[in-house]
C-alpha cells in the first residue's frame, strides 16, 4: 500500500480490519522505502474505511510513522475517525501518545507546513488545556484565526453557531510536531513563521527544497513572520545571509517582519540588510500596501532567474515527455490526441481566453519546466475522473488540474530515472488565466508542441 | 486508459459455460447428485479442481476426499452448485496475474475462505437457498475482471492513484459508466446464472443497494465479508485491500453481529 500525496501531505488509506496479524502485510518493504523518499510535511493513516482495529494493528503503522518522523522531521499520526475510534486510540496509547490525531484530514491540513488556504476561523476544544494552547499557537502560526473554548460547555454552546466557524476542531491531539518552519502562501508571497531562538537548527527546520522550488516556479517575495523571535545567533545570521544571496539571483526579496533587536546584536541587522534583507514592523505594511507589494515583486509572478537555452539532453527526451503528457490526458479523458505542430520559439497561445494553465518544474541532474495550457473543456473532462462529477467550479477544476499535472510530473521523473537522470519535481502551479502563465514565461524560448484532442487544441511548452 | 471498447471486447471474450459443466449443473438443479457426479467425473480439470478445493484446511475434512460423488454428497445440493460456480470462475483467471500478486492456489484459497464464511453468515441469517449460497462464488469475478482490465495499464493507474485515493471500481465507472460489478452481472447473465445472483453481487459492491430487502441485506453481509477477506494477510499482501471502496456506512448496522459470528475482537 502506498501513501497518496496531496499538498505535501501523505495519507495511507487502509480498509477493513487492522490487527497484528494482517497489518504488517499492508506495508511491504518497497512501500516503506517509497514512503521514506516522499517529499512531504505530514504523513497520516486515515481510519475512515477501517471498521475494526486493535493496538497491535495500529502499532505496525505507528512504528513506520515514528521512524519517518525521526528521519524526516515531519508531523505524523492518524486521521478520519469518529469519537469512538478517538477514545480507543487515546486509551491504547494513554502513556505514549507521541503522534498526532486529527479528526479529519481537513483539520490535519490546517496544521501542515504548506498552507495555501485563506485564513480560517477555527473553533478549538480539547480537555487538556496545554493541547488547546498548542493548537491555538500552531493555527495562528499557520495564518489562521483560532477561537479557543475553555470548557466543554463553552464549546458545545459555541459550536451551535456553525456559520461563525470555517472549521470546528475536537477529538484532535497534537503529538510531537515535525518542528518544520510553518509556511503559508498569500497571493504571490510566501510567509514563513519563525519563533523563539534562531540558531543552527534553522537549517534543519527550514524546508530549503520547498523554498528553492518556490523560487523556481516564480515566487519573488518571501516574508519571515518574526514577531515571536527572541534572538538570533551567528549561525542563523549566516543561514539567512546565504538565503538572501540565493534569492538575489532570482530578483526575489526576503523580508523580516516584527523582529526586534533587544537580545540580538544590532550589527546583525546591518549585516542582513547588506545581504539584501528588508525589515518591516508590521505585516500589514507589506500585505495591505499594493505599491510596496509591487516594488517587492509580489504583484505578479516573475520570470526565472536567467534565460537559459534548452539542453540537448532535454530536447532528446522531449518526445517521451510529450508521450507522457498525451497518454496521461488520454488516460484521464479516454480521448485520443494528435500532434498538430512543434516549434522552438516563444510561446504562442491561440484564444488564450478559453484556456487555463498549469506548470511543473523538475530539478536535479537537469532542470526544466513544463507548462500546459488547456482548453477548459479538456481540463473539465480530465477533472471528472478525479472528482467524480461534472463541475463548473473554477477552484475545483484548478485543484484537480494540479493533481493532473502532478501525475505528468511524476511520469517525467520516472522517464528520466530510466535514463539514470535523477530529478525532483516541484509542486504544481495552476493559473486561472493564461496571462499569469505568460507573465512567468515572458519572452523565454522553449519548445512548443500543439496537440489536438478531439475538437480542442492543447499547448505543451517546455523551457528552462 | 480503458475505453468502453476494451470492456466490451473483454466481455465478448468470456467463454460460454462448457457443456459438461452445464450438464452437471442441470443434474444438480434436478436434485440428482449421483448423476451430477458421474458427469463431472468426465472432466479431469473439473475433477482436479474440486478435489483441490474441498481438501483445503478450511473445509475441515479429517481425511482426504477424492471421490466426486463423495464430494457432492458432503457438500449437498447448495454447496455442490457453489463449487461448480467457483470452478467456472477459474476459467476466467489469467495464467499470470498482472495487477495483483495472486496465483491459482492463492485465488482458490480466497474462494474457499469466502465459501466457508458465507456459509456461517447464511446460517446466522437462517437462509437455506441454493442460489444465495452460490452467489458468493461470483464475487471474486470482480477481482479477475479488475486484473484483466487494469493489468495492461499498471503504470498509468498507479500514477493516478499516487495523487488521488481512487479505487479501481471508481476509476472504471468514471471512465466508462460501467463498473466491475456491472461486468460481474454480465458474466452471470452469459453463464445463465439465476438473475438474483447478479443482483446480490451488485449489492455486495456496497454502492448499489438492492430494492429487494433480503437481497440488500445479503449484499451488506457480502460487502463486509469481502472486506474481511481483503484484510487477511494473504489478500492484503496481494494488493487487494483497496481494489474497491469499502462502504463502512452501508454495513454499520450489521457490524456487531458480524464481529460476533467471526469471533473478532
Amino acid at each position: 500500500m502506498r501513501a497518496v500525496v496531496k499538498d505535501r501531505i501523505g495519507i495511507f488509506n487502509p480498509q477493513g480490519f487492522l490487527d497484528g496479524t494482517n497489518t504488517p502485510t499492508f506495508l511491504t518493504i518497497e512501500d516503506i522505502n517509497a514512503t521514506h523518499t516522499l517529499k512531504i510535511d505530514m504523513l497520516l493513516v486515515s481510519l475512515k474505511k477501517v471498521i475494526f482495529f486493535n493496538r497491535n494493528g495500529l502499532d505496525v503503522f505507528v512504528k513506520l510513522l515514528i521512524d519517518i518522523r525521526t528521519k524526516m522531521h515531519i508531523t505524523v499520526g492518524f486521521c478520519d475517525y469518529d469519537h469512538k475510534k478517538y477514545k480507543a486510540i487515546t486509551k491504547y496509547y494513554a502513556n505514549d501518545l507521541n503522534f498526532s490525531l486529527f479528526r479529519t484530514h481537513k483539520i490535519a491540513a490546517l496544521f501542515a507546513g504548506n498552507n495555501r488556504d485563506e485564513t480560517k476561523n477555527v473553533l478549538v476544544y480539547n480537555d487538556d488545556p496545554s493541547q488547546r494552547s498548542s493548537m491555538a499557537i500552531e493555527l495562528f502560526d499557520y495564518g489562521h484565526n483560532p477561537i479557543v473554548a475553555q470548557s466543554k460547555g463553552e464549546f458545545d454552546e459555541k459550536k451551535q453557531n456553525k456559520e461563525a466557524y470555517d472549521v470546528i476542531i475536537d477529538d484532535t491531539h497534537l503529538g510531537l510536531f515535525g518542528q518544520k518552519v510553518a509556511t503559508r502562501v498569500t497571493g504571490n508571497a510566501i510567509i514563513y513563521t519563525v519563533s523563539n531562538f534562531l540558531d543552527a537548527e534553522i537549517s534543519d527546520s527550514f524546508n530549503l527544497t520547498y523554498h528553492q522550488n518556490s523560487l523556481n516556479v516564480g515566487f519573488r517575495l518571501f516574508i519571515f513572520d518574526a514577531y515571536k523571535v527572541v534572538s538570533m545567533n551567528i549561525h542563523a545570521l549566516n543561514f539567512f545571509s546565504k538565503l538572501a544571496s540565493a534569492a538575489a539571483e532570482y530578483n526575489a526579496n526576503i523580508c523580516f517582519v516584527g523582529l526586534t533587536f533587544e537580545k540580538t546584536p544590532e550589527s546583525f541587522k546591518n549585516e542582513l540588510e547588506d545581504a539584501g534583507i528588508l525589515f518591516f514592523d508590521n505585516m500589514d505594511d507589506i500585505l495591505k500596501d499594493k505599491e510596496t507589494l509591487k516594488e517587492l515583486g509580489a504583484s505578479s509572478a516573475a520570470a526565472v532567474k536567467n534565460k537559459r537555452a534548452l539542453t540537448k539532453i532535454i530536447v532528446n527526451e522531449l518526445p517521451r515527455f510529450i508521450d507522457a503528457t498525451v497518454s496521461t490526458i488520454a488516460m484521464m479523458t479516454n480521448a485520443t490526441a494528435s500532434k498538430t505542430g512543434a516549434n522552438v520559439a516563444e510561446i504562442n497561445i491561440d484564444t488564450p481566453e478559453d484556456k487555463i494553465a498549469s506548470s511543473i518544474g523538475f530539478y536535479g541532474d537537469l532542470d526544466g519546466m513544463v507548462m500546459l495550457a488547456f482548453p477548459k473543456a479538456i481540463a473539465k473532462k480530465a477533472c471528472e475522473l478525479l472528482i467524480g462529477e461534472e463541475t463548473d467550479d473554477d477552484e475545483a477544476i484548478l485543484d484537480a488540474l494540479a493533481e493532473f499535472v502532478n501525475i505528468i510530473g511524476g511520469r517525467i521523473k520516472a522517464l528520466l530515472a530510466e535514463q539514470n537522470i535523477s530529478v525532483d519535481i516541484t509542486l504544481p502551479r495552476t493559473y486561472a488565466n493564461v496571462k499569469d502563465l505568460l507573465n512567468i514565461i515572458q519572452d523565454k524560448k522553449g519548445v512548443q508542441v500543439d496537440l489536438a484532442f478531439d475538437e480542442d487544441t492543447f499547448v505543451f511548452f517546455l523551457t528552462r | 486508459m480503458i475505453t468502453k471498447d476494451n470492456v466490451l471486447a473483454y466481455i465478448k471474450k468470456i467463454p460460454p459455460t462448457p457443456a459438461i459443466l452445464k450438464q452437471t449443473l442441470a443434474a444438480i438443479n434436478s436434485g440428482e447428485l449421483a448423476k451430477a457426479a458421474k458427469i463431472a467425473e468426465e472432466d479431469l480439470a473439473l475433477k482436479a479442481y474440486l478435489k483441490s478445493l474441498v481438501n483445503k484446511p478450511i473445509y475441515g475434512f479429517k481425511n482426504e476426499v477424492t471421490d466426486i460423488s463423495q464430494i457432492f454428497g458432503i457438500l449437498g445440493l447448495n454447496g455442490s452448485q457453489q463449487v461448480l460456480y467457483h470452478y467456472m470462475l477459474t476459467l476466467l483467471t489469467p495464467d499470470k496475474w498482472n495487477l495483483f500478486d495472486l496465483s491459482a492456489n492463492s485465488f482458490q484459497d480466497l474462494q474457499a475462505n469466502l465459501s466457508h464464511h458465507w456459509k456461517k453468515v447464511l446460517s446466522h441469517l437462517n437462509v437455506d437457498d441454493k442460489e444465495i449460497e452460490s452467489a458468493i462464488a461470483l464475487l471474486p469475478a470482480s477481482i479477475i475482471v479488475c486484473d484483466a482490465l487494469f493489468g495492461a495499464v499498471i503504470e498509468e493507474v498507479q500514477l493516478l492513484r499516487s495523487v488521488k485515493a481512487l479505487d479501481y471500481n471508481t476509476i472504471l465507472k468514471r471512465l466508462n459508466g460501467l463498473d466491475l460489478f456491472d461486468i460481474c452481472a454480465l458474466i452471470a447473465k452469459k453463464w445463465e446464472m439465476e438473475p438474483r445472483i447478479g443482483e446480490i453481487v451488485q449489492a455486495g459492491s456496497g454502492i448499489k443497494p438492492s430494492q429487494d430487502e433480503q437481497n440488500n441485506l445479503l449484499g451488506k453481509w457480502m460487502h463486509l465479508l469481502l472486506f474481511f477477506e481483503l484484510s487477511q494477510p494473504a489478500t492484503a499482501a496481494a494488493g487487494l485491500n483497496d481494489f474497491i471502496d469499502f462502504q463502512v456506512d452501508y454495513v454499520e448496522d450489521i457490524n456487531d453481529d458480524f464481529m460476533e459470528i467471526m469471533e473478532i475482537g
